[in-house]
């Protein structure tokens, strides 16, 4: 008898457990999806609002928090003004460093962290470049040591890479190598099955034409 | 079992009762809630039960809690606080200039400093293209609203430094010591200052050292004027760097013809070194040493008769050493505290007597800081300042002038938030010296406020002292501080990367020293007076034309003083009422190179002619510099540097001299003070040698 209601109660425990995944799951991958698909500073807050939401209830996951940051990062690329721009970074950047406490080894995390540096050299180049720069280089370098298999990590630091080399004039091929290594390690990412980052073929792919021109 | 559906909704509004559209709306620990929409307006169902909090966030807002019973419909309006955010709330802006790291709102960014045309890689040059400062070609000096050079005091990481210009032949430019390479950050105050900040009667220059590097890089400059090489090793929780500079003058000499005959050209040995160490995640300890050596002889034609020639040898050996350490105590309370020693030591050799000069510095201080809400801050300190100067000329009796001060300052200083839009900051100082046996006290306050989104109003006043010269203290010691008292009033906007600021003054002058006879103590008196009033104008803009930044200024000043050995109130030879400059930096991508122009223009400066009954009743005429500089990205750790000043090649005049007696026709003798050749011109290689490829000396030129 006792053995029967142990047995009930393992069950429903793992049944318990199973639905408190897959609730997780669903509304992640729902929300996933919106993120990739929004395209206003309206949307995209919506969308992080939610995932904000998700990481105060799931506070072990980091996931919510990365796509949180992803989403700041996007607010930031479409806003007009330099403080706002900044400001998003600022709370992407908070986001991130909160992943960081849950997933320290995560490359997926290191790699949108050079994102966000790299987006605030893009901002003022003249005056940031030599602060950020450097950061953004040592960031993502760090990511694609840590997975050379990591298609962002790898687009990330060959468009940085690509981007100096033409500044000055300089041999474009090691960057372009890279960009194109990105491009096939993007068509050998999975499809959106898991709630593992999946943004950035397209750009990828567009970045890559800007080689052998 | 039945579902127990609760309906929530709601708006949520700011403090103002406008909407709030974006705002993050849940029920704590659940997935359910939702964003306000564009009227501030939230809705959603939820099936919890139970007591429960309805959590509202919002950025620049405090979080809002609330309880609520479920099931059950509920309604509320939910008012958000503006949270203080010292970050990007309103900042005290009247009467200063910095230039920080990151902060988008500074007006000038560190890279500035070096990049600025005419200014040759001279913090001192770059700033005199701001408004509040004179043009004083002459000097290379940061003359301010109607104050003498020396009233600009030099602090490093907060420690005061002593003799912070390099020697020069007599009225050729100075440069300032510290190389704008080791500084992260730079704030310059045209008045109105904290009251840590003591001991400075007309502007406060406060540099910053750089924290921790990046990574290990070698630097190496090829110049026409000397080479220099630095570099930077970083340890696990250090870091140390280090930069040697030989200067000589003697071969760029030998191309451009000079208005002084040199024996000896101008060569120094300079040397710094700045070690970090980080304590824990928030504690560091700097320290920062600069030692120099330099020298040089010149032949000086006397006034009278030109064929006659005085052999000058000026040199000098300069040691400053400054250590501090900075960490946060907890969440309310963060310490500050360091010291400062300068040793200088000037020989001055005139045919063959010597005259020795020493001056010697020692600065401690300790500020404590208290935070007890995001609403107020709280510092304060105490502080110690021990000078010593001695001027002695050998193989002569009795002629060794020299003091021993002691001076101690207590401060505290509060700034409180009253919203993000309106802050006041208000200070007290109080000074105690040795040489005097008096205590003072200075009040300082400035407030500002927040005008729409993108302007501010601010006020400043406050009053001032600095101990009397060296060489005035050195004869009669009894001598009291001189003081001042600033009032300004300032308008500033700045949206996206455009900034317009005007600010207005008024400054009073007392306590200057004054003499009959500049070696008889009994003359002296503290009786001088005098004021300076006045407008500066900046616009700055580096968002119109892509790639193109540009800086106007524009400054006018109303000065008159009763110092020295002036008969009365006039207007000071230093001073002229109208400076104007225009600074552009341009990236021509296609060369990749920066181009830079910056034109100075300031109207003409009294002079006293002997010869006429009317004191300083003489004008120069005005003072026009068009100087041009270019950066050539030749490899991302390659870059060429080419610099010229003057290139319109104006014979500028800043004033007369004349001789001590009459000649034959009953006449003092004139000697134009001339710039020393017509232009200066300059070329580099920097060269960095990194793991990073992509790092370069831009930032460093």
């Amino acid at each position: 008898m006792s053995l029967l209601i142990s047995t009930f109660f393992i069950a429903a425990g793992c049944l318990f457990q199973f639905q408190q995944t897959s609730k997780y799951e669903q509304v992640m991958t729902d929300n996933i999806e919106k993120v990739y698909q929004a395209e206003t500073v309206e949307e995209y807050r919506a969308v992080v609002n939610t995932f904000e939401r998700i990481a105060q209830k799931e506070n072990e996951k980091w996931e919510p928090l990365y796509y949180s940051a992803y989403g700041y990062i996007m607010m930031s690329a479409k806003a007009t003004s330099t403080g706002d721009k900044d400001k998003y970074l600022d709370l992407a950047l908070e986001h991130i460093k909160k992943s960081y406490e849950l997933a320290p080894q995560e490359d997926e995390v290191w790699a949108l962290e050079g994102f966000v540096h790299m987006i605030r050299v893009s901002i003022d180049p003249g005056s940031r470049g030599q602060q950020y720069t450097p950061l953004t280089m040592q960031t993502l370098k760090k990511a694609v040591e840590m997975d050379p298999g990591n298609p962002r990590a790898t687009y990330l630091l060959g468009r940085m890479e690509f981007g100096t080399a033409r500044f000055f004039g300089a041999d474009t091929s090691p960057a372009c190598a890279r960009l194109q290594e990105a491009v096939r390690l993007f068509e050998l990412q999975p499809g959106q099955v898991t709630l593992a980052p999946s943004w950035g073929a397209n750009e990828a792919k567009e970045v890559a034409t800007y080689c052998g021109k | 079992m039945a579902t127990a559906q609760s309906k929530i909704e709601g708006r949520v509004v700011d403090q103002q009762g406008e909407p709030v559209p974006g705002a993050n709306v849940y029920l704590e620990g659940t997935y359910d809630g939702t964003s306000s929409d564009l009227y501030g307006q939230f809705q959603f169902i939820t099936s919890e039960t139970g007591d429960h909090t309805l959590v509202v966030t919002f950025v620049g807002f405090e979080r809002y809690d609330g309880q609520m019973q479920l099931p059950g419909d509920h309604q509320v309006v939910v008012e958000l606080v503006e949270q203080i955010n010292q970050l990007e709330a309103v900042v005290v802006s009247a009467g200063s200039f910095s230039a920080g790291e990151e902060n988008s709102r500074e007006v000038l960014k560190p890279l500035d400093i070096v990049t600025t045309a005419g200014a040759t890689a001279d913090i001192a040059g770059a700033l005199n293209t701001l408004p509040g400062t004179q043009t004083v070609g002459e000097t290379g000096r940061l003359f301010v609203r109607g104050g003498e050079g020396y009233e600009t005091k030099t602090f490093i990481d907060g420690m005061e430094v002593l003799n912070s210009y390099s020697p020069s032949a007599p009225n050729t430019p100075g440069r300032n010591r510290f190389s704008p390479f080791m500084f992260g950050g730079t704030s310059f105050s045209t008045g109105g200052y904290s009251a840590e900040y003591g001991q400075a009667l007309s502007s406060a220059l406060i540099l910053k050292t750089k924290d921790m590097p990046m990574e290990n890089r070698t630097d190496l400059s090829l110049m026409t004027v000397g080479t220099d090489i630095a570099h930077s090793q970083l340890f696990e929780n250090s870091s140390i760097a280090a930069k040697l500079q030989y200067t000589h003058l003697e071969p760029y000499f030998r191309f451009v013809d000079q208005a002084i005959k040199y024996d000896e050209a101008p060569h120094s040995i300079d040397g710094n070194v700045a070690y970090r160490h980080k304590v824990d995640d928030d504690g560091m300890v700097k320290f920062y040493g600069n030692f120099n050596r330099s020298d040089l002889t010149i032949y000086e034609p006397q006034i009278m008769d030109a064929s006659i020639q005085d052999r000058v040898d000026i040199s000098n050996r300069y040691l400053h050493l400054n250590a501090n350490y900075k960490d946060i105590l907890d969440d309310k309370w963060s310490i500050k505290t360091g010291m400062s020693l300068t040793n200088s030591q000037d020989d001055l050799i005139v045919n063959n007597t010597i005259h020795d000069e020493s001056t010697r510095g020692f600065h401690s201080k300790s500020v404590l800081s208290y935070d007890p809400s995001t609403k107020m801050s709280l510092s304060f300190g105490a502080e110690h300042f021990y000078r010593s100067s001695s001027f002695k000329v050998e193989e002569q009796e009795v002629s060794n002038y020299k003091y021993d001060q002691h001076l101690g300052a207590s401060f505290v200083e509060s700034d409180l938030f009253f919203s993000n839009d309106f802050v006041l900051r208000s200070g007290l100082r109080l000074e105690y010296d040795n040489l005097t046996g008096k205590a003072r006290l200075f009040p300082r306050t400035s407030l500002a406020h927040k005008l729409g989104n993108d302007g501010q109003l601010s006020f400043a006043y406050g009053r001032f002292n600095q101990q009397a010269q060296p060489e005035y203290l050195r004869v009669n010691d009894a001598l009291l501080p001189e003081g001042a008292e600033h009032f300004i009033l300032n308008y500033q906007v700045i949206k996206d990367r455009r900034t317009f600021r005007i600010e207005a003054y008024h400054k009073r002058y007392m306590d200057l020293v004054k003499f009959q006879d500049p070696f008889d103590p009994a003359t002296f008196s503290n009786s001088g007076e005098g004021y300076a009033r006045g407008i500066d104008l900046f616009w700055r803009d580096n968002e119109s034309v892509e790639g193109l930044d540009y800086w106007v200024s524009y400054s006018y000043i109303d000065t008159k003083r009763d110092y020295l050995d002036f008969p009365g109130k006039y207007e000071p030879s230093f001073s002229s009422r109208h400076n104007f400059s225009v600074v552009t930096k341009y990236f021509v991508k296609a060369l990749k190179t920066q181009v830079g122009g910056t034109y100075s223009f300031a109207s003409s400066r009294p002079y006293h002619n002997p010869n006429t009954t009317e004191f300083n009743g003489g004008r120069t005429p005005a003072y026009h510099d068009l100087s041009v500089n270019f950066s050539y990205l030749y490899r991302p750790h390659v870059i060429f540097h080419a610099s010229v000043t003057n290139v319109m090649g104006v014979d500028n005049i800043f004033g007369y001299e004349y001789s001590d007696e009459r000649n034959a026709q009953g006449q003092y003798v004139a000697r134009a003070i001339r710039q020393p050749a017509t232009r200066f011109i300059f070329f580099g290689a920097f060269i960095t040698l990194s793991k990073n490829k992509t790092v370069n000396q831009l930032p460093n030129l």
